[in-house]
């Protein structure tokens, strides 16, 4: 039985291997770094601080769940996925926010999402989503609510402690991300005259821009690095520019275009970070790109007629409830098998 | 010629192939002493047919083929037997290495039945791998059109070097024994499928087949020189890359007109054929780390591993294993006090720097790098699961019997699950789950095999006591003759339905055999038997038959004019 493993051998052909997981979720940390300096840096230290917090909060948490399982804690930590967890959960979130906040993202994302249902590899759910769409459903004010850009008074790290929202956010309009300014425009506006008003803050369009292009620079890596596969995001972005297209075209004045979709938002993010979480991801490689499809559509459909400014997280949550139904119809039929099976389920 | 056909997946692990391919074929020193298996070939094992203290010389039979799908046993060195067990036959050597060959015989005259025997009695299985035996799968003709023979030289395994080293070195000698098993079986073209990482070897079949007489090589032969990459020697894979035919899940190459041989099983049945000489001998490759001087190695078949890799310069300190095969689908011995078979194409002692246990399992995350390298276009990762929870439902819904074993998916697997070993011992306890269920089955068909024996022994009384009563009686009485009509039509009928049904008999076994080699073949055997002893029976039943019509005919004779 297979002696040799790609792990302690190089490839002949000199091609990538995959890492090892351990070194897998190491790397989708390390991936992380640009979109999270690119944000710290438009938006302050808070989004270190979330960072920080959520992931220590993560590994705790996890610890704390590993021990009531009486499972081994070290080896299974090791793993890195519930740092991980709490990175992304942390850079999703408003900077600065309250501690409590992240606490419950994190309980739900750790405790719920993850462990109860038997750790990593056994999460039907995308743990970081499960946290943020909890915490989005239940506390609108906090989420929707992103300080402008290079505006974060060093209060908002107090505010943060004290668990208390940053009173800089408190600014009415002023503190909201440009997909929520978009979709509560209202509809007597078209969309030339809307941005025509100059409706956001200085710099918050293009310091969103700069965070995606960051986004997308740590996923290249990941996909040189074979961590991810292109499947996923590329089925993803690909529907999301179709259908962002189609709207578009069909009345420029009230959808947003491809490129706002694109580039604003957790689109990048999600499709490279979020998206392709391999534990709650579709398996075989039609079903990825089929649940890629699905999560850039409901990602457009959420945006456009549903009452949230962005969807990634609801849109991940819903195609991680048609992975099992993907991974039953979309099994590859096997070398050998005649093409007339290729409709039965197994 | 390479090809533009190819099948899914497949990995490049290091081929470490210079240790043992730099080096040239050698001797090994004959052993002072073998161990010849029983069993180092699918189906059952052979029975001893030689006593403690028989002389015996290098090639004289030991052990006969038990049922339909088993070989026979000769001895590899001259000497005196000494042990017969149930398991293995010990021989001391004299020293003198005398040999005892069967005539040789002309191929390209021979009777195809001459050649099948001939292949019998000497012991040819595949040297490949799997073991089965080549005058059974020769005989694949009688069921199935076969229109090319392809010659599995791509040996992709990492380390072994065997098939390479049997090329360069006999180049001319394969061709031969291709063209032989191309003649048995009627196959229109042979196709030689082969890595490019042999250039030696590949450069060797060029010149061959440039300067090959008409003669010698009546049938064309392809080279067909495929890009390296791991299993592209598994016999479906290579088929698919080489004709772009898909075997059928659960087929055989035979099916869609193709016969796979290995270089070295060809030799074998050139040496049988050619110059009467059994199998007594293979190329095994000795490679790895711990041993000083790695290459390939004629050695006789019963040789101790232990005396071979010591003499190879084994270097204990450094030993972690000695794996027998390759290092993706071989077996870690765990002895070194084990002979030499049929099977044994490799020996890798293995340091622990190069070959290192695989590092702890960390859960499945479902990455799908596994479904990426397969070659069959399974899904490892659900198996996984499915094996795990023993739904076997489930894994035969995702055809875990298509599953070759190559190990790709454990290869590539980044949370280092031993997907292979899991899906091995799935399918063991699913074989053994189908034994039980059909126990009442099998027990049906002992007593059918019971019956039929009673029935052919009764058959064979009758017929020696007819046989006496007629000499008895010089002129048979005329009441007794008339009174009995003699049915002989029916009898001829019945004759022809049991042939068929040992033939029908044999296809299954021959099938089932080939499919999945770790198959319990027991039941079929039975079955097999009982068919014999009805044919048999009938057989006895029918001359018996026309003996009294002969007696009875000229005493009709005499009445009627």
């Amino acid at each position: 039985m297979s002696m040799m493993h790609a792990s302690g051998v190089n490839d002949a052909a000199g091609a990538a291997v995959v890492p090892p997981t351990v070194s897998l979720m190491r790397w989708v940390l390390v991936a992380t770094l640009p979109g999270i300096a690119t944000m710290s840096y438009f938006f302050g230290l808070g989004v270190i601080s979330n960072v920080l917090l959520a992931a220590a909060l993560g590994v705790a948490l996890e610890a704390a769940v590993l021990r009531l399982r009486k499972r081994p804690i070290r080896k299974t930590l090791d793993d890195s996925s519930a740092l991980l967890t709490g990175v992304l959960l942390g850079v999703s979130l408003p900077p600065a926010s309250p501690w409590w906040l992240i606490g419950v993202g994190m309980i739900a994302a750790i405790v719920v999402g993850k462990q109860l249902y038997g750790g990593l590899g056994h999460n039907p759910f995308n743990p970081a989503m499960v946290g943020y769409a909890l915490l989005l459903v239940s506390f609108p004010t906090y989420m929707t609510l992103w300080a402008p850009p290079q505006e974060l008074i060093s209060s908002g790290l107090w505010a943060q402690i004290t668990g208390t929202m940053p009173t800089a956010q408190l600014d009415s309009l002023s503190g909201a991300t440009p997909l929520d300014a978009f979709k509560h425009k209202g509809e007597a506006i078209l969309a030339s005259e809307f941005w025509a008003t100059n409706p956001l803050p200085d710099g918050t369009l293009s310091a969103w821009r700069w965070v995606a292009l960051a986004w997308l620079a740590g996923g290249g890596l990941l996909l040189v690095k074979r961590v991810i596969s292109w499947h996923i995001p590329v089925a993803m972005l690909g529907s999301v520019l179709i259908l962002a297209t189609l709207f578009y075209l069909s009345d420029p004045s009230h959808f947003a275009s491809p490129i706002f979709h694109l580039l604003t938002g957790a689109t990048l993010f999600g499709a490279l970070f979020i998206a392709t979480d391999p534990v709650s991801a579709a398996t075989s490689r039609r079903g990825k790109l089929i649940y890629g499809a699905g999560i850039g559509a409901l990602v457009i459909i959420i945006r456009t007629f549903g009452g949230y400014p962005d969807a990634v997280a609801f849109a991940v949550l819903l195609m991680n409830l048609c992975v099992p139904l993907l991974d039953l119809y979309s099994v590859p039929r096997p070398t050998g098998h005649p093409k007339s099976t290729r409709g039965e389920q197994p | 010629m390479s090809s533009a056909y190819d099948f899914p997946g497949g990995i490049h692990p290091p081929e470490r192939k210079q240790r043992s391919n730099q080096v040239a074929l050698m001797e090994a020193p004959l052993p002072s002493r073998v161990v010849l298996l029983l069993q180092q070939h699918s189906g059952q094992p052979a029975t001893p047919c030689v006593a403690p203290g028989d002389r015996v010389k290098v090639g004289s039979l030991v052990a006969k083929r038990e049922g339909m799908i088993s070989s026979d046993l000769h001895a590899t060195i001259s000497g005196t037997v000494g042990e017969v067990s149930a398991t293995q036959i010990v021989i001391e050597s004299d020293g003198k290495d005398e040999w005892q060959r069967l005539p040789s015989l002309d191929w390209q005259q021979a009777d195809p039945a001459a050649l099948l025997a001939r292949l019998n009695e000497s012991g040819i299985v595949g040297l490949g791998g799997a073991g089965f035996p080549t005058h059974i799968k020769a005989r694949v003709v009688e069921r199935h059109a076969i229109h090319t023979l392809v010659v599995n030289a791509a040996e992709c395994e990492p380390y072994i070097t065997a098939d390479d080293l049997t090329l360069r070195h006999y180049t001319n000698e394969v061709l031969e024994g291709a063209q032989i098993i191309a003649k048995l079986c009627g196959a229109q073209q042979i196709v030689i499928g082969i890595e490019d990482n042999k250039p030696e070897a590949i450069q060797a079949l060029e010149r061959a087949l440039q300067h090959a007489l008409p003669d010698s090589q009546p049938l064309a032969v392809e080279l067909m020189v495929i890009p390296t990459r791991y299993p592209s020697g598994g016999e479906r894979q290579l088929i698919k890359k080489l004709l772009d035919l898909n075997v059928p899940s659960g087929g055989l190459p035979a099916d869609v007109g193709v016969l796979c041989h290995n270089p070295g099983t060809l030799l074998a049945i050139l040496h049988a054929v050619r110059d009467g000489q059994p199998l007594v001998s293979r190329i095994v490759t000795l490679t790895g780390e711990a041993i000083a001087q790695p290459g390939n190695r004629w050695v006789r078949l019963g040789t101790s591993v232990k005396e071979l890799l010591e003499h190879a310069g084994l270097k204990p300190s450094e030993l972690n294993q000695v794996i027998q095969g390759g290092p993706m689908m071989g077996t870690p011995l765990l002895t070194l006090d084990t002979p030499v078979t049929k099977l044994t194409n490799c020996l890798i002692a293995a340091t622990i720097d190069e070959l290192p246990p695989p590092p702890a399992e960390s859960p499945c995350i479902r990455c799908g790098e596994c479904e990426s390298v397969c070659p069959v276009a399974l899904l490892p990762q659900q198996l996984h699961w499915y094996a795990r929870v023993k739904d076997d439902a489930k894994l035969e819904r995702y055809h875990l019997f298509d599953c070759i074993e190559c190990g790709a998916c454990s290869y590539v697997c980044p949370s280092h699950i031993p997907l292979v070993v899991d899906y091995h011992e799935a399918k063991s306890r699913i074989r053994l789950q189908r034994i039980e269920a059909a126990k009442a089955e099998y027990a049906k068909h002992r007593f059918e095999f019971r019956q039929a024996r009673l029935a052919r022994e009764e058959a064979e009384k009758q017929a020696r006591k007819e046989a006496r009563k007629s000499q008895q009686r010089r002129t048979p009485t005329n009441a007794a003759a008339s009174s009995e009509k003699i049915d002989l039509r029916g009898l001829r009928i019945a004759h022809a339905a049991a042939k068929a049904s040992v033939k029908k008999a044999e296809k299954t076994l021959a099938r089932v055999a080939q499919e999945d080699p770790k198959q319990s073949l027991d039941d079929l055997e039975m079955q097999l038997a009982t068919a014999q002893e009805n044919l048999k029976a009938a057989e006895s039943q029918l001359a018996q038959a026309k003996e009294q019509q002969a007696a009875t005919a000229p005493s009709q004779n005499e009445d009627s004019p």
